[in-house]
This record gives C-alpha cells, structure tokens and sequence, in this order.
C-alpha cells in the first residue's frame, strides 16, 4: 500500500496497530495453558452493560432529574418573581403552552431560527469541508500551521470572540468599515450594520460560522486522510475527474460524519444566543430574536419562570423533531455489529 | 506506562477533588455562627470606589468585632438572575445593591425586608427621586446609595470657535448653537454638534417630560401608556429635529458601546449629554485625553421654555436586605456605615456621583466638575414606579421606537403609538 | 485525495491556506494586538494595525486585578477535573454502547441526545434549587460536576464512535488467549482510542474553560470563582475596558493553547476513525 506523502498515518492494520498485534502474540505465548480453565471467568456477567452505564447514567440522572422534573412541572404553572420568593408555584394547566402557541411572535421567531440555523449550518459545514480539502493538499508544514491557526480560533473565549467582531464592525471605530471604504467597496464610515436585519445577521452569521469551522474542518480532514488511497487510485486509472472522485468516493465515506456534524450543528444554532445578545449590547430589537433570546427576554429576564420552562419545554420537543432523521440515523451506525 | 499514566490522572483527579470540596467547607461551617455576612455590590464600586467600601467595612468591624464581611462583585448583566436563583434556593446576600428602577418589581414580590427609615442615616433629607424609589405602598424597603443626573458636557473651545458666545438658556437656542457648530465643524464627516446614539432613551424622555408629556399615567387603577399624547409627542418631535440636525451617532447604538465620553474624547465631538463622572473619564490618562482638560465645561440641559432646564433622569442605585437574609441587624449596620455622611461625602468628591442626601449638595455646588449635574438634579423625572416597570425595560420598548423613529423606519405618530400599547399592556399584566 | 501534482497547484494551495490563514485568524490577531496597545490607540478613527508604542501595562493591570491567579487557580481545578473524569466514565459508558446489545440501549442514546438539547437557561433556576438543597451552590464540586453532565453526552458519542472503528479480531484474537473480555477492552481497546480520547479531551477543555453562565450563578465568592467570570468584570455600568481586557482575554487563551499543542500529534488521525468505519 502506497503512502499519501503527508499522511503517515494511513498503513496496514498491523503497521497501525503494532502495539496491539504485539500484545496479542504475547498474549498466545503465556496462556496458551490456562486456556480449558478459562471459559467461565472470560465471559463477563450479562450486568456487564449496566454496570459501565451506571456511572455516566447516575451522573446525569442526580444532576438533570430533578431538575428536568421540576422544569416540566414549572412549564405548567405560574411561577413569577412573587412566586419564586414563597417558594409555591400557582397551577395553570396548559395556560403557557397556549400563550406560546398564540403568540405570533412565537412563529415568526421560530421561522428565522430555522432559516438561521439552516444557513449557518449549511455554510458551515460547506466551508469546513472545503478547508479540510485544501488541508489534504497542502505540504506537511502549511498543514500544522494552519491547523495551529484554527485551533487558536476555536480558543477564543465566544464572549471575547463576539467582542472583537462587535468592535471590528463598530459605527465609530470600527476596522472592517475602515478597510471596505478604502478598497472602494463603497462607504463604510458610519456605518451601522445593524440597522437593518439582514446586513446585522450577515455579520452574526459571519461570527458564527467562523468559531465553528475549526471543529467541522479538523474532524471531516481526519475523515479524508482515512479514505483509502487504492480506491482513490483506481478511480483515477479509470479516469475520473477530481470532482467524480469526491463525489464517487470520498462523499460515501464521509457520510457518517457528515450526519455527526450536521446534527451537533443544528443543535449548537438552534441555540445560539450569546453571538446575538452581546452584538447588540444585551438589547437586541424583536428583528433579532431568536429562539433562546426570545425565550429569555419573554420569559427569564422578567422573572416567569414558568413562561420559560414552557418554552424550553418546546424549543426541546421541536429540536428533537427535527433531528429524528439524523438520530435515528445515529442509532444505526453500529448496530450491524 | 499506561497503567502508569492512568493511575497518576487518578491520583491527580483525587486531590483536586479533595481541594475543591475543601475550599467549600468554609462556608458551611460560617453558616452555623453569626459571624458573617455577604453583601453584593455592583463592580462600579470595585473599579471606581473600592477604597470607600473598606473603610465603611473597617467602621462596621469597629462596631461588630469579630463579624466577617464578604463583599462580592456582580456584573450589571446578568445579576437579576442571579439574585433570582439565590431567592429560589434560599441563600441571598445579606445586602444587595439594586439599580433605581429594578427595585419596584422586587419590592412588590416581597423580596426585600421593611426597614424604618428614621434609623438611617440622613433619612429626612434623602433626594427625593431616590427615596421614592426606595418606597412601595407606603413603606420603605431600600436606602438610597447615590444617584446620577445628566447634563450637557461640551467642549468651550469649539463653541468659542463657532461664535457661541454664552451656553444656551432655550432649547431653541440650543438647537440655533448646533446649527453654528455643523456649519463649522460640519466638513469632517465624524463630527457630531451632539452625539446622541439612538438608544439613549434616558436623555430622549427628557424631551418627554420637558414637554409636560409622560411614559404612562395611572387612570382609576390601571395605567396608560402615555407617549401618544399631544405633549409628549410634541417632544418627541422636538426631539427627533434635535438628533437629527446635530448627531451623526449610530442610530441603533446606545450611550456605553462605545463609551461616549470616550468618543468626546478623540476631539471629534462638540458635545454630549452624561453623567458627571463622564467628564473626569474623558479626560482619563489611560483611554481619554487629558489634553482636553481646560476645554471642558458641563451645563444642564436648557428646556424650551426659556430659563428653565430640562428634567434629568435621576439614575442611581440602593441598598436593600433580602428577605432570606438570616443578619438583618448586622446587615443594616452595615449599610448605615456605608451611606453615612462621611461616606456619602467621599463618593461624592471621589466616586463623583451624587450623594444621596440633599444636605451634602453643597459640596457637588462648590465643585465646578460636579455643579452643573447637582443643579440638573434638583429638576428631573423618574420611570412609572409600579413592579411591571422593570418588564417594561427588559422588554427594550423605549428603545425600539427611538431606534424606529431615528432610522426613519416610523413615524414618530406610529412609533409611539405601538410604544404606548405595549406599555400599557405590560404594565397591566397580572392585575 | 491526491497531493500536490505540480509546482503550480502547490503554489495554489500554499497561496489560499495563506489566505485562509489570514482571513481566520485576524480577530485574533487584533485581540493580541490590542493586548499591547496603551488605552489611547485602543479606539482611534483610523486603524493601527500594529502597536506603534507596544506597553506591558494592559498585561499587568489585567493581572493584578483582584483574585486573578485564584481564578486561574479555580478554572484549572475544574477543568482539569472535569476532563479527566469525563473521560474516564465516557470511556466506559462507550464501551456499554459500542460492544454490547443490551436493553434500554436505544432508550439511553436518545437521552444522551435529547440532553443536549434543554436550553441551558431555563434549567438554571431548577439547577440552582437543587443544589443548594445538597449545598454544593458557591463550591468548585457543584460546578464540576454540573459540567460533566454537559459535557458527558458528547464525549459518549465520539468514543462509541472510534470503538466501533476498532477491528474486532483484534479483541477476539486477545480473548481467545485467554485474556478476561475486560482485560480485552482495556490492553487492546485503551491504548486504540487513545487518540478519541485526546479529541474529546480537547472539546471537553474548551467548553469548560469558557462557560461563564454556571460559573457566575453558582459560584459567589470571588475566590472561587472561574477566569470567564474574572473577564466578565471588565465590563461596569461605565463602559468597557478594551486593552485590559484583550490581556485579560489573550492570557485565559494560552492554556488552551497549550494543551492543544501538548496533544495535537494525536487530533487529527483520532477524531472520526470510527465514525467513517461505521
């Protein structure tokens, strides 16, 4: 098997696993006489499972049970600031829910966060892809710098990291107005891009899609360097082109990966609020709401914390709906074996 | 060596697990004896007081030997949470400072306890606008810590250069002033007679009540939302001439991001209406410019009627006891070291903000830098003092129709008119 | 995927990673820079791309801000605590996942998604009333642990993933010699996702490092408190301080820096091995 200069990680199996073959013939050498006696204590007990679950099982559980129970149970009471002091939430049945379900801001905000979190997600993972391509060709240097680089990014505390983007595209000071009005794209003094939505979501998209490229770029370039360079070969042999190699070969085998970050992603959108919320200062206008600034500025921020449950309660409920595809897809993977 | 490695992650992992949970036991074992109690201040005082706060902690230690205070710093941001979880989960701080307008909603859900007022310090003569905010159905629930007003802070050199000759006595004069300021200074496209970014909505009221119109009025028990009426349209409308011939602020922005005193401060920038404290940190060595210092001067805000001023907001923050709290006598000491006189006279020279109590306004008057901003405060407006208020804020209401009215997105008419029916709505809710 | 064919191609690849580079890291950059910049040249009308008069005092203001070293203190307890431990208890409920058919198995991977998708918001209040009912509210533990429930369901995920990458007969070669299925798993099994587990550490690190809201509710003494809180009170009613702030901010990057550049060797080949066998 030829080697992709650059990627010594790619061998055969034994060449990849020396320790592991190594123990194994060592392993035959000393036991080879205990092996009628070992049976019985070979086969762990069918609690086997559990007992690996147990302690992730009962972190998640002690720390989220109670408070998952009490977060359904909140979403179908009034629980207020004067509620919250007296410890005694006042029962409201499906009250909440219908006050969401009626509030037409609820539906327009819930439209843009799906058209949101779409196009972040879908840029995402098409620039991360695209980056990870140009990491497989470049020489072994370029690629540790550049991944250096994108780790650096995915370093960066989101607040300073929101901060420094805010400050780049400030009306007064900031460095991209500057720099877009000197290469004569047009004028940018005193431009405020937020004054309207689309330009204000243009920037956030910008932000976001920016801290999320270093994950999506290193783990789909580990995915590339694992295809195996045969097929790639006898592709070419047969005369694809670059492009019916990616789409042939590449795209299958990447597939796996791509529902894992595609759903991680639409997960991670769905929910973002602190990019919106300290671009604009901790008051954004209704233009801007998203899902979780709408259920914090509704609910949290005013103290109805029965509001808000019933919203999270939904937001979870939608989230799920949308991911079935991809979780169901997760719970196959594996399961042949 | 992997075994090796493993075990030594272990090792390493009980240890940290051993420090954490041991730098924890201290404060359940202070919880047993009355030795202790925790006050939240906002980091303000931290940055720009600190000095204030030990001494007013050594005063009270002089008096209760022996007790620990633990001071802790909040961020305005996130600190209404905060204090909300600690109410839920039964562990407040002994002391709390509350902005002005968040404590109405608090007062009314009971969160704090009933203080008699007589026993703090200058309790008869307390700025008006602060008490009130202290008081809800009668009784006092906070003690007032210190208040700010705005006024005009300019630069005299520009005037002088633009033929103004004395600062303006009318609003119409104020706005002739601007008009001589653009034409010139106008050129440099960052220039600002007034910088007035759009979301200022404390300065932008002013023009409100200047005009005799309101925020919202109370009518047979329920309120109203009020920015539609004929007087505080008529505002409104003055306002909206004023910022747009004068400011080429961002309209969408608010008066700290950027820090406008700072804007004042790169030279591009006739004036702007702020907080006494902004004078002294435009000219801060480290992020101002000092070289400014004889070129600046503050007046308070001219109305349009001639001779008066203009309403200032009276912003500001109090103290108050949580009701969980277990030391209210020692909490309350406390809270009378740290406004008595003596205090309060130090945060006004150093912290330059306004005292709390009309009887050191004498010092603010005697101070040049303070003057102008004492005399602001002796005429100014405050928000609908009903618990919905804080709601009303949260829900950025005034700001969004100044935003809409500044970006032309509505009329002034139309702007209000939504502004008023929410604030009606939000007001009213759960009466 | 083949490499560079030709000088041209090479040259065309080098020149956009360059312009990758540039384009990526420059609000980096700008942090850093500003990091030395003095207070004055921090908001100016016409850029300064570089520190004319580079000065230590934003580093050294930022740093002797009070209980800066606790906190870093603080932040590298938890953190460190809360990677190790996700990664032991991953390891294992991994290994539940990947090797064995069990029942309540599809039942507790859709739990592990689902978690990951309750706003964190809303179960603050929740969060904060029960634990101050086992007064763990203001201790290092009670944040410790709250993080490893966040953290715990993707660090499952990814190491079922590279374990079903591993070939089985490397397993079954081992058992048939004897060894216990346990000693299977954690000879042959450990060593192979060694690389998954540096990846998820990474991940781990950085969502611990900069969590901020948890940090803030649950933790009140200022000497508990984590560097994300510390950075937060850089921001008063009176503005932002940029310059001792992007110290402050450049300073809390480093360790996360550094731990990636200790394990780095390994993130590339570990990330997805399994998931492109599965």
């Amino acid at each position: 098997m030829r080697l992709r200069p650059g990627s010594e990680e790619l061998a055969p199996v034994s060449a990849r696993f020396p320790a592991a073959t190594t123990a194994t013939v060592a392993g035959t050498a000393l036991h080879s006489r205990r092996r009628r006696r070992s049976w019985h204590r070979r086969a762990l007990p069918v609690a086997a499972p559990y007992a690996l679950l147990l302690p992730t099982a009962g972190v998640i559980a002690a720390v989220l049970g109670y408070p998952l129970y009490l977060l359904v149970k909140l979403s179908f009471q009034k629980y207020g600031l004067f509620e919250l002091v007296r410890h005694k939430g006042h029962y409201i049945g499906t009250a909440n829910y219908a006050r969401i379900l009626h509030d037409s801001q609820f539906w327009t905000v819930l439209g843009r966060t799906v058209l949101f979190t779409a196009v972040n997600v879908a840029l995402t993972l098409v620039l991360g892809t695209a980056i990870a391509l140009l990491l497989v060709r470049l020489g072994r240097f370029m690629r540790v710098v550049l991944t250096t680089g994108l780790v650096l990014v995915w370093a960066t505390p989101v607040v300073v990291a929101v901060d420094l983007w805010r400050w780049m595209v400030d009306y007064e000071f900031g460095v991209a107005n500057w720099t877009l009005t000197k290469l004569h794209f047009g004028n940018f003094l005193h431009h405020d891009w937020f004054a309207n939505p689309w330009t204000g979501f243009g920037v956030i998209t910008a932000l976001i899609v920016w801290g999320a490229i270093p994950f999506v770029t290193i783990t789909v370039y580990a995915g590339l360097s694992q295809v195996p360079q045969e097929l790639i070969e006898a592709a070419q042999i047969d005369g694809a082109t670059s492009l019916g190699v990616f789409r042939e070969i590449t795209l299958p085998l990447l597939k796996p990966i791509f529902v894992i970050l595609a759903s991680l992603s639409i997960i991670w959108d769905f929910q973002v609020f602190n990019q919106i919320w300290i671009m604009l200062d901790e008051r954004p206008t209704s233009d801007y709401f998203l899902m979780s600034i709408y259920s914090f500025v509704e609910s949290f921020r005013i103290s109805e914390y029965g509001l808000g449950s019933a919203i999270a309660v939904v937001m979870v409920l939608f989230m799920l709906g949308i991911t079935f595809v991809y979780v169901r897809q997760m719970v196959r993977i594996g399961e042949v074996q | 060596m992997r075994l090796r490695i493993l075990a030594a992650a272990i090792a390493a992992v009980a240890l940290a697990v051993a420090a954490s949970t041991a730098a924890g036991g201290t404060s359940a074992r202070g919880s047993a004896a009355a030795t202790k109690i925790t006050v939240w201040l906002q980091n303000d005082a931290q940055t720009g007081w600190p000095e204030i706060v030990a001494a007013a902690t050594k005063a009270f230690q002089a008096k209760h030997p022996g007790v620990d205070v633990d001071v802790q710093y909040q961020t305005w941001g996130t600190h209404l949470t905060k204090l909300d979880a600690a109410l839920a989960g039964g562990d407040a701080p002994d002391v709390i400072e509350m902005g002005n307008t968040e404590m109405t909603k608090y007062m009314a859900a009971g969160a704090f306890r009933q203080l008699t007022r007589s026993n703090y310090p200058n309790a008869k003569t307390w700025l008006q606008g602060l008490a009130d905010s202290c008081t809800f159905n009668g009784k006092t629930y906070g003690v007032p810590y210190y208040a700010g007003a705005r006024a005009v802070i300019y630069r005299k050199d520009m005037y002088r250069k633009a033929g103004i000759k004395k600062t303006p006595t009318s609003l119409a004069q104020f706005n002739a002033d601007g008009k001589k300021l653009i034409k010139r200074f106008g050129k440099d496209r960052n220039f600002s007679a007034l910088y007035f970014p759009g979301k200022y909505w404390y300065a932008s009221m002013s023009f409100v009540y200047d005009y005799g119109g309101r925020i919202a009025v109370l009518k047979g028990g329920k309120w109203q939302g009020a920015l539609n009426s004929k007087a505080s349209l008529a505002g409104l409308n003055a306002l909206a001439a004023t910022v747009k011939a004068q400011s080429r602020a961002n309209k969408t922005g608010d008066e700290a991001n950027p820090q406008q005193a700072l804007v004042f401060a790169k030279g591009k920038v006739a004036s702007f209406i702020g907080n006494g404290w902004e004078w002294p940190y435009a000219l801060d060595p480290k992020v101002g410019n000092p070289a400014l210092a004889p070129a600046v001067g503050a007046y308070p805000m001219p109305s349009h009627v001639k001779g008066r001023f203009m309403p200032s907001f009276l912003g500001g923050s109090d103290l108050a006891i949580p009701i969980t709290s277990q030391q209210v006598a020692l909490a309350a000491d406390w809270i009378k070291a740290f406004t008595s006189t003596e205090s309060e006279r130090n945060l006004a020279t150093q912290g330059k903000v306004i005292a709390n109590t009309t009887t050191l306004a004498a010092i603010n008057a005697s101070n040049p830098q303070l003057a102008p901003f004492a005399r602001a405060a002796k005429f100014s407006w405050f928000v609908p003092t009903t618990p919905n208020w804080a709601n009303v804020e949260n829900a950025d209401v005034l700001q969004n129709m100044l935003v809409s009215i500044f970006t032309g997105r509505a009329s002034v008419q139309k702007a209000a008119n939504s502004a008023s029916s929410q604030i009606t709505r939000i007001l009213n809710a759960g009466s | 995927m083949s490499g560079p064919r030709t000088l041209g191609s090479k040259i065309v690849a080098n020149a956009l990673a360059v312009v990758v580079l540039v384009v990526m890291l420059f609000p980096v950059y700008w942090m850093v820079a500003t990091a030395f910049k003095p207070g004055r040249d921090v908001l100016t009308y016409t850029p300064k791309w570089f520190p004319t008069h580079p000065t230590l005092a934003n580093f050294r203001d930022a740093m002797g801000r009070a209980y800066f070293w606790s906190d870093v203190k603080n932040s590298l307890i938890i953190v460190g605590v809360v990677v190790v431990l996700s990664l032991a208890l991953a390891f294992l409920a991994a290994l539940a996942l990947a090797k064995f058919r069990f029942y309540g198995r599809k039942a507790f991977i859709v739990l592990i998604i689902g978690v990951q998708m309750v706003p964190l918001n809303a179960l603050v209040i929740p969060l904060y009333i029960l634990l101050s009912r086992v007064h763990q509210v203001d201790k290092l533990s009670g944040v410790i642990v709250m993080y490893l429930t966040f953290v715990l369901p993707f660090t499952v995920w990814t190491l079922r993933g590279f374990m079903l990458g591993v070939p089985r007969e490397l397993e079954e070669a081992a058992m048939v010699d004897g060894t216990t299925r346990f000693g299977a798993f954690v000879r042959i099994l450990l060593p192979l996702v060694a690389p998954g587990l540096v990846a998820t550490s990474i991940f781990a690190f950085i969502q611990a490092w900069n969590e901020f809201l948890i940090a803030y509710v649950f933790l009140h003494e200022p000497s508990k408190q984590t560097l994300t809180v510390w950075l937060a009170n850089f921001t008063t009613l009176r503005g932002t301080e940029w310059g001792p702030l992007m110290a402050g901010a450049t300073l809390t990057a480093l360790p996360v820096l550094f731990f990636f550049l200790l394990v780095q060797r390994r993130v590339a080949f570990g990330l997805t091995a399994g998931a492109v066998r599965g």
